[in-house]
C-alpha cells in the first residue's frame, strides 16, 4: 500500500475519481496551469486538459454558482476555494442556491467544495479560519473533515459521489505534515465517526487536525479514547453516544472559535441524549471567540494546544 | 511547584504555612519549598480560601506539580477550574454530596446506598469507576466469615435424571415474599431467643374448647405483650412506635403458592374462642383469595405456626416494621423433671425473633418467660 501525505492523498483521490468518472471536473483559482495554491491539482491540466481543470476568475460566487448549474445538468464539479476563508464570497450561492435547490425544485446538486481550512502557521485572520459551523447551521449541505490521508482520499470520493452539496474541509496544517498508508484505486469512506484510539475512562471528541493534537495530548494518559468525527453533517450521533456510554467523561475539542462551533452541537447532543451516562461536566477546549492572530506566539496562545487538551483531560479524569 | 531556578527540576515542601480552610491573600506566603540549596517562601498566586493541600510536608515533587488548590471568590478555583465544589455548610440534599447523572442512575438500578461507597474523585466524589468497583465486589462475602469448609461435591448419579429441571420465573407472590424477607434481614438486627414451655394446660384447654393450640397461645402472647408493650411496636428508620392495641398477624400457609399474614385487629379484645374463630375465618378466606387489602395491613406483632410437620425450632424473619415475631412449633411429649421427679409432659419450644435495634435480649427473655407463665397457668383465658 503506498504511503502518501495528506495532500498527496487528496490529489490521488481527485485524480482517481476523475479517471473513473468523466462527469467529474475541477474549477478554482490558479488550479490549472499553476497547479493550485497548495499544488493539490499539480499536473492535472496535462492529464485531463483545460476543460476539466478550469482556472476561474477571483470570484467565489461565480465558482459556486457555475458549479451549481453544471451539477444540475448532470456533471460532478469539484470547486477549490484557495482558502476556506474565501467561501464567504460564495455564501449566497452555496447556502441559498445549492443548499435549498432540492427542497425548492427537487433538483440534486452534487457539487463538492474543497475548503483548505485551519491555522497554526501564521496565516493571519483571513487565511486560518475553520468556517464549518457557518454551514452546519444551514440545511441542505453536508460537511466532512478528514484527519488522515486514508480518510482524505476516501471521503473526497464519497463527497464527489454524494448527490448533495458537500463541503470538504481539508486542513492545511496536515497537508505535508501527516503521512499514512493509502489504498490504491478508488474507494469511498462512509461519513461516519471512527475511533482513533480506544479507551474507557474519558473520550476526546474532535475532528480534522485536532485529532492529531488530541492523540498527542493523551498519549501518556491511560484509558483515553479519541473519537474522530470525520463527518459533521451528518453527525454520527450514535458513535458519540456510544462513546459517552463507555467513557462517561467527555472533552470536546474544536480548532474553530468556541461559540456555536461543531463541538457545541456535540455537547448539546450529549446533554440531551447522554445525560444519564455522564460522570462529569462536558468540557470544551476550543479557540476563544477572537480572530486568529497573525503573530506566531499569539496564534499558538489561542489555538487548542497539546498542553491545554492534556490539562483538560487530567482535570476531568480526576473529577 | 514553581520553578525556583533554571537548573532546579524538583523541590521539597518543607512547611505549610496555611491549612485547608484558611484564608489566603495574593502574594502571602503559603508554604516553604526547600530545594537542594535554599528554602524559599511560595507566595499565593491568588486571594481566596485554601481548599486542598495536594503535596504534604516532606514530599519532593517535580516542577509544575500542583501543590494546593485555592478557591477564589466567585467559586472559580485555581486548578479546580469550574468544578469547585461548595463546602458542605449549606443545607443540601444528600448531606451536601452531589452525584453525577451516571452514578445516580447506577445507584437507582442496583439499589445502592451511595453513602457506603468510598469516593476517589475530587474531594471524595463518588465516580462511576467507584460504583463499578463496588458492584464488582458486592457479591463477595467478607473474608472473616468465610469458612474453610467446602461442601462435598454432589455424587454424580449414574443414570440420567428422570426429569430435567425446568427453569421458570418466580410467581408474583414468591417475588413479593422474597423481597419482604430480604429487606427485613437487611433492615433489622435479627436475633432469636427460645424458651421451653409445658403445654399440658393448653392441651387440656384446647380439647375442652375444640380448638387448635394456636388461639390459646395467641391469647397468652397478647397477655405477655400487655406486660411488655415494647414488643408490640414498629421501628421505621429511627421512629419507634409502641402500640396500645395488639393487631395480631397470623402467618397462613397457602401451600405451594406461598404465605400470607392476615391481621386480626384489636386482638386484645378477643377471647381464645373469638381468636380461634377469627383465625379460622381469616385462614379460610386467605386460601380462597378473599382477603381485603386492609386485612393484611397494620399488624403490630406476628405469630407463625408451622409446627404441624413436627419441626421443633425455627428462626423466623421479622415482619417489617414490627420488632418481633413469635414462632410456635410442634408440641412433643418429653420426659421433664418436675420437683425432682421425672414426668411426661407435652412440651414445646417458643422461638422469638426480635430486632436488636429496638430492644435487647433481656426484654425478649422476659417476654418469653411471661408467655410461658401464661401458657403454663392456662385457666380458660
Amino acid at each position: 500500500m503506498p504511503t502518501m501525505t495528506y495532500l498527496q492523498a487528496i490529489s490521488d483521490g481527485l485524480r482517481e475519481e476523475m479517471r473513473d468518472d468523466e462527469r467529474v471536473f475541477c474549477m478554482g483559482e490558479d488550479i490549472g496551469v499553476f497547479g493550485g495554491a497548495f499544488k493539490v491539482t499539480d499536473g492535472f491540466i496535462d492529464e485531463f486538459g483545460p476543460d476539466r481543470v478550469m482556472d476561474t476568475p477571483l470570484a467565489e460566487s461565480g465558482i459556486v454558482g457555475t458549479a451549481v448549474g453544471a451539477a444540475v445538468v448532470g456533471l460532478r464539479p469539484v470547486c477549490e476555494m484557495q482558502f476556506s476563508d474565501f467561501i464567504s464570497c460564495g455564501f449566497d450561492q452555496l447556502v441559498n442556491v445549492a443548499g435549498k435547490m432540492h427542497y425548492r425544485q427537487g433538483l440534486a446538486v452534487p457539487i463538492t467544495v474543497r475548503l483548505p481550512t485551519g491555522g497554526g502557521f501564521s496565516g493571519g485572520p483571513f487565511h486560518s479560519q475553520n468556517p464549518e459551523a457557518w454551514f452546519m447551521h444551514s440545511p441542505g449541505i453536508k460537511i466532512v473533515a478528514p484527519a488522515t490521508p486514508e480518510d482524505a482520499k476516501g471521503l473526497l470520493i464519497s463527497a464527489i459521489r454524494d448527490p448533495n452539496p458537500v463541503l470538504f474541509c481539508e486542513h492545511k496544517h496536515l497537508y505535508r505534515r501527516i503521512k499514512g498508508d493509502v489504498e490504491a484505486g478508488v474507494y469511498a469512506t462512509p461519513m461516519r465517526a471512527r475511533v482513533a484510539r480506544d479507551g474507557d475512562d474519558l473520550v476526546v471528541i474532535t475532528y480534522g487536525a485536532m485529532v492529531h493534537t488530541a492523540l498527542e495530548a493523551t498519549e501518556e494518559l491511560e484509558g483515553v479514547r479519541v473519537l474522530d468525527l470525520r463527518s459533521l453533517v451528518p453527525l454520527d450521533e450514535e458513535a458519540i453516544l456510544d462513546s459517552v456510554r463507555a467513557c462517561a467523561k467527555v472533552v470536546v475539542v474544536d480548532e474553530a472559535n468556541e461559540l456555536c462551533a461543531a463541538g457545541a452541537q456535540v455537547a448539546a447532543l450529549i446533554a440531551e441524549r447522554g445525560f444519564e451516562d455522564l460522570d462529569g461536566p462536558v468540557v470544551r477546549v476550543a479557540t476563544p471567540n477572537v480572530p486568529i492572530p497573525f503573530s506566531p506566539p499569539l496564534e499558538q496562545a489561542v489555538l487548542p494546544s497539546v498542553d491545554r487538551i492534556k490539562e483538560a483531560c487530567v482535570e476531568l479524569l480526576a473529577y | 511547584m514553581p520553578q525556583m531556578g533554571v537548573s532546579v527540576a524538583e523541590g521539597t515542601v518543607a512547611e505549610w504555612r496555611k491549612q485547608p480552610g484558611d484564608r489566603v491573600e495574593a502574594d502571602e506566603p503559603i508554604c516553604v519549598i526547600s530545594t537542594d540549596k535554599i528554602d524559599t517562601d511560595v507566595p499565593a498566586p491568588a486571594s481566596g480560601v485554601l481548599v486542598e493541600i495536594l503535596v504534604p510536608e516532606g514530599e519532593t515533587v517535580d516542577v509544575g506539580t500542583v501543590l494546593a488548590r485555592i478557591e477564589v471568590e466567585g467559586s472559580e478555583a485555581l486548578g479546580v477550574g469550574r468544578w469547585a465544589l461548595e463546602d458542605g455548610t449549606d443545607a443540601k440534599p444528600n448531606g451536601g454530596k452531589r452525584y453525577s447523572p451516571v452514578v445516580a442512575r447506577m445507584a437507582a438500578q442496583h439499589d445502592l446506598d451511595l453513602e457506603a461507597i468510598k469516593g476517589t474523585g475530587r474531594q471524595g466524589r463518588v465516580t462511576k469507576k467507584d460504583v463499578l468497583a463496588f458492584l464488582e465486589h458486592a457479591d463477595e462475602a467478607p473474608m472473616h466469615i468465610e469458612s474453610p469448609y467446602r461442601p462435598e461435591p454432589e455424587p454424580q448419579s449414574p443414570t440420567p435424571k428422570a426429569q430435567s429441571p425446568k427453569p421458570g420465573a418466580l410467581s408474583r407472590m414468591r417475588r413479593s415474599i422474597g423481597e419482604h424477607m430480604k429487606r427485613s434481614l437487611e433492615t433489622a438486627a435479627t436475633c432469636t431467643t427460645w424458651i421451653e414451655a409445658d403445654m399440658s394446660r393448653i392441651e387440656a384447654g384446647r380439647e375442652q374448647l375444640g380448638l387448635t393450640a394456636l388461639p390459646l397461645v395467641a391469647r397468652c402472647a397478647i397477655a405477655a405483650l400487655r406486660e411488655h408493650p415494647q414488643l408490640n411496636a414498629w421501628l421505621e428508620g429511627e421512629a419507634y412506635t409502641v402500640h396500645d392495641a395488639v393487631h395480631l398477624g397470623i402467618a397462613v400457609s397457602l401451600g405451594d403458592e406461598g404465605l400470607i399474614v392476615p391481621v386480626i385487629h384489636d386482638a386484645q379484645e378477643l377471647s381464645a374462642e373469638g381468636l380461634g374463630r377469627r383465625i379460622k375465618d381469616a385462614a379460610k378466606r386467605a386460601r380462597s383469595g378473599e382477603l381485603r387489602p386492609d386485612e393484611v395491613r397494620g399488624g403490630t406483632f406476628t405469630i407463625t405456626n408451622p409446627g404441624q410437620y413436627g419441626s421443633i425450632m425455627a428462626t423466623p424473619v421479622i415482619n417489617q416494621p414490627q420488632v418481633a415475631i413469635l414462632d410456635l412449633e410442634a408440641v412433643v411429649k418429653r420426659p421433664v423433671v418436675i420437683d425432682d421427679a421425672i414426668a411426661i409432659r407435652p412440651m414445646t419450644i417458643f422461638g422469638l425473633s426480635w430486632d436488636h435495634r429496638a430492644l435487647d435480649g433481656v426484654l425478649a427473655a422476659q417476654f418469653l418467660a411471661s408467655l410461658r407463665r401464661h401458657v403454663e397457668a392456662w385457666d380458660g383465658g
